[in-house]
């Protein structure tokens, strides 16, 4: 049981995902994305094992953004009509804007759990394989972007490296973000002119091996499609029903 | 369309992607603390870095594809090296590079100077703005302040994406690092480069 | 007569971007079963001839070909893409950027994968050429985790899962530290004979390889074939002889320093002087501390105990160009401000950027770019430099060259701290020799004593220099 969503088809999955958040983009009443969100928290309560101070860590900065989405839409909101429920210094919300606001906020935890979900149930290969193996994608992207993930370490490395050697040199790291990024073109250079040879080099060393984007006959890791894929996305889609049908009836 | 392109030319937009994935990371923490005060204001002015890889990337390569096909590439790497946004990333990744795409479309692919890099820049801001307005529900908030934060994006999109990416690829060309892109065989002094 | 399988019949090759010819009429043939390297300095097209022989060019170029390539004796341009690969396999230089998968197993899959090896057959092959390469013990070992050497061996077994009939190496040493490459050669050597495959290598250090090669065709500056002939074992290069410098003051002092990071120490407590003038070559096994010592005295890592003091430190990193920061060499040497106008112009004739002055400092050669980095440290008023690995992946011109640059600027007054695995680069140039292992200092030596001690030197993955004879006599 808390290994369903780990076991599940990445693509699948992926298209799961991506269906309830476009369907839920739909609604802004508070209430279908609050259902939804507490329901994906549910599912991963039950249906997977995860580290639960990491995915408080990386929600953290969603709930602070959700937070900002609160208040600018109870400022900024358009002006719907409605019925003043209260005013603060000066300005006067209604009940309409009141429920906009929950709304967005409640969307942006209910697509970052979904997120999260994702992320912290999908192992990153599988997931590419199975984009080639279910969804088709052309093995020249998939593997192209198989590359740049293992290089990832590597350019992490290499970053710090880039910015100690530079700060010998007496380049200081700015205080401001624009000055930050006018900064950054210092060790995007280097970094990039690495990128160009590194992107050479495995290109070649691949086509040396007999890759030529082909699609393939046989995989090595096979990523399979099981019964239990349909009835995990039964899951999905029952919950996200629930929720449209339980907002629209709540509000 | 996949056939014309070099595996080395693949994969150079996937190790673009990276870098700039890693620099991203660095400047989408401060946005976070931002986003608490000013709201979703913080991320538009840093719009720009986002679509900074497609413009780059189509300014070397000249290829039919490459703004979108980076773009979407570079999406899926955020989403591998763990970026909590996760899947929607891929597809806010498709509609940028789309948008970047179509304004190089739209002059045929033959001019690369830097006002068709800004209106790609432009495109990118304009194709995710709509996006954004529908999944992340801007119809809720006050058209003035919709008008406020399409104006900034799109400011971002051709300056940061625009004017930074063609630095950014001039630079590049200079070190000499891009013998055998397009970019390299297009003359000095030619209009188009 | 041995049957040929490669054969080039007056092949010229040129870059799109070029105005002349990388390789000019070049005409040779390959038997099965033989083992042949291509020398030649660098640039000198040597490695792109390799390319014409795997079929990476023309096509990854656009270059445009003259002459005939047989490959098996047929024309190499009626190969379809893909299709002479696993037939003619090859090992690259940098151990890096080899692999597309995370693990051993993986990679070795891939490879099946692209040659549509059937699934039944998959797993049979992968166990039989670990088996084979000795590497069975690493099937599920992530790529990126292991060494230099331990990857190259990875790329070679890649090469091998294919079943080839040709092996090409694209110098595969050029990366590993002679300790290392001596152990890649004999590997090579023992899978060489239970194949019999034919092998064509490209290489530069060529005293490596021992006996490993049997013939020997040398590539001149302009692409021309120069040397067709028997291939014999190559001595190391000679360095010229130098004179110490040594002066009496003290340069850099460091007492009981020690380094740790994240609850990890990765250097305990050290001390050692250095005089002005001095070189000090800092050697050691990887991953033993010597980045992590060198970094510390130019201020990179803050020192978790103990102090520094120096006339000031400077820092030239394996790759010079991470320290660029301006448009041109002239704005890079002259960028901390800390030197007047005459300072700089002496120091741009001395270093030879004079020529160079308005170039990028990234579109240089690598010897260039070095310079130009003393010289911006020097500039910058940091007479002691630290320098991390200058001589890995370089040819002997280059090397002569490095040789000459410490040399010069050891006279005038400059210190080094050199940090190097190769052994005859060390002898030729060190006046003492700082050993670490595992984060600790084993001593400061003078140099004349550790060129000797054979057991020492192991200790410490290093092969005492070839030659050793020669700087005993000069020590006497």
């Amino acid at each position: 049981m808390r290994n369903l969503l780990h076991n599940m088809n990445p693509s699948v999955k992926f298209i799961a995902v991506t269906i309830s958040m476009l369907t839920i983009a739909f609604f802004f009443n508070p209430w279908t994305p609050l259902l939804f969100w507490v329901s994906i928290l549910l599912l991963q309560l039950t249906m997977s094992h995860i580290n639960w101070k990491l995915w408080l860590l990386f929600m953290l900065p969603f709930s602070i953004g959700a937070f900002g989405y609160l208040w600018t839409t109870v400022v900024f909101g358009a002006d719907t009509g409605g019925t003043i429920i209260w005013s603060f210094a000066g300005i006067n919300v209604t009940d309409e804007q009141w429920a906009h606001a929950l709304s967005l906020s409640f969307r942006v935890m209910a697509f970052s759990s979904l997120s999260l979900m994702f992320a912290f149930t999908t192992d990153p290969v599988k997931f590419i394989l199975s984009l080639m193996q279910q969804l088709k994608l052309s093995p020249k992207l998939a593997y192209g972007v198989m590359v740049g993930y293992q290089f990832l370490p590597v350019m992490k490395d290499e970053f710090t490296q880039i910015q100690q050697a530079q700060r010998l040199r007496g380049a200081v790291v700015e205080k401001h973000s624009w000055q930050r990024i006018l900064s950054m073109r210092r060790v995007l250079i280097p970094m990039l002119a690495g990128a160009v040879r590194k992107a050479e080099r495995s290109a070649f060393a691949m086509e040396a091996r007999g890759f030529t984007g082909e699609p393939r006959n046989a995989y090595y890791r096979p990523i399979l499609l099981s019964r239990m894929d349909f009835l995990m996305s039964f899951v999905f889609l029952t919950i996200l029903l629930t929720s449209c049908l339980g907002g629209i009836w709540l509000s | 369309m996949l056939k014309s392109w070099k595996l080395k030319e693949v994969v150079l937009m996937s190790l673009f992607a990276v870098v700039f994935g890693i620099v991203y990371l660095l400047f989408v923490h401060v946005a976070n603390i931002w986003a608490a005060v000013i709201g979703p204001l913080a991320y538009e002015w840093m719009f720009g870095i986002w679509f900074i890889v497609s413009i780059i990337c189509m300014y070397i390569i000249r290829k039919p594809g490459a703004a979108f096909l980076s773009e979407t590439m570079a999406a899926a790497i955020e989403v591998l090296i763990g970026n909590a946004v996760g899947p929607r990333l891929i597809l806010t990744g498709v509609v940028q590079g789309l948008g970047a795409e179509a304004a190089f479309a739209l002059t045929g692919y033959k001019h690369f100077n830097i006002l068709v890099l800004m209106l790609a820049g432009i495109g990118s801001a304009v194709f995710s703005f709509v996006y954004g307005y529908f999944v992340s529900g801007y119809a809720a908030l006050d058209p003035s302040f919709v008008a406020l934060m399409f104006t900034i994006r799109v400011l971002s999109g051709a300056i940061i994406a625009g004017i930074g990416g063609k630095y950014i690829g001039d630079a590049l060309l200079a070190t000499g690092s891009l013998r055998g892109y397009a970019i390299a065989r297009t003359k000095k002094g030619d209009v188009n480069a | 007569m041995p049957k040929e399988i490669l054969s080039l019949n007056n092949l010229s090759f040129r870059f799109p971007e070029d105005q002349t010819a990388t390789l000019q009429d070049i005409s040779f043939a390959v038997s099965k079963g033989e083992k042949l390297v291509i020398s030649g300095p660098s640039g000198c097209g040597k490695s792109t001839l390799l390319y014409l022989l795997n079929r990476l060019y023309p096509d990854n170029c656009d270059g445009s070909v003259d002459g005939e390539v047989l490959l098996f004796g047929k024309p190499a341009t009626d190969y379809a893409p893909g299709e002479i690969n696993h037939r003619i396999a090859t090992v690259f230089q940098d151990p890096d950027s080899q692999f597309c998968m995370p693990t051993v197993e993986d990679e070795l899959a891939f490879t099946l994968e692209n040659l549509q090896i059937p699934f039944d057959k998959m797993e049979a092959r992968i166990t039989a050429v670990l088996e084979l390469t000795g590497l069975t013990h690493l099937r599920h070992t992530i790529i990126q985790s292991l060494s230099g050497g331990t990857k190259q061996r990875v790329a070679t077994a890649c090469t091998f899962i294919m079943e080839p009939e040709v092996l090409l190496l694209d110098e595969p040493l050029s990366h590993l530290d002679p300790y290392t490459a001596k152990q890649f050669v004999e590997w090579l050597t023992e899978l060489q004979l239970k194949t019999q495959l034919t092998i064509v290598a490209v290489e530069h250090r060529l005293d490596s390889w021992g006996t490993f090669f049997e013939r020997e065709i040398q590539l001149g500056e302009n692409g021309c074939l120069v040397k067709d002939h028997l291939f014999s074992p190559k001595q190391p290069i000679l360095f010229p002889e130098r004179k110490s410098v040594l002066l009496p003051q003290t340069a850099l002092q460091v007492e009981n320093l020690s380094v740790t990071i994240k609850n990890k120490q990765l250097l305990t407590p050290l001390s050692f002087a250095v005089h002005r003038g001095e070189i000090v070559v800092v050697a050691g096994p990887n991953g033993s501390g010597k980045s992590t010592l060198v970094k510390s005295l130019c201020d990179i890592y803050k020192p978790t105990t103990g102090t520094i003091q120096s006339d000031g430190t400077g820092y030239v990193p394996q790759s010079p160009e991470y320290l660029f920061l301006t448009q041109t060499v002239q704005k890079e040497v002259a960028y901390s401000g800390s030197s007047n106008p005459t300072e700089i112009a002496s120091l741009m004739t001395r270093l030879r950027l004079e020529t160079i002055r308005d170039d990028h400092p990234f579109a240089i050669s690598h010897g260039q770019k070095r310079r130009v980095a003393i010289a911006a440290m020097l500039a910058d008023k940091r007479p002691v430099l630290l320098m991390d690995e200058p001589t890995s992946g370089q040819d002997t011109a280059a090397l002569l060259e490095l040789f000459e640059l410490i040399d010069q600027r050891s006279k005038e007054g400059t210190t080094f701290l050199i940090v190097t695995h190769d052994m005859e680069f060390a002898a030729s140039l060190a006046d003492s020799v700082l050993l670490v292992k595992d984060g600790e200092l084993t001593g400061k030596f003078d140099a004349k004593d550790v060129w000797h001690n054979e057991d020492l030197l192991a200790s410490h993955h290093l092969l005492a220099p070839k030659g050793v004879a020669r700087f005993a006599e000069s020590f006497a």
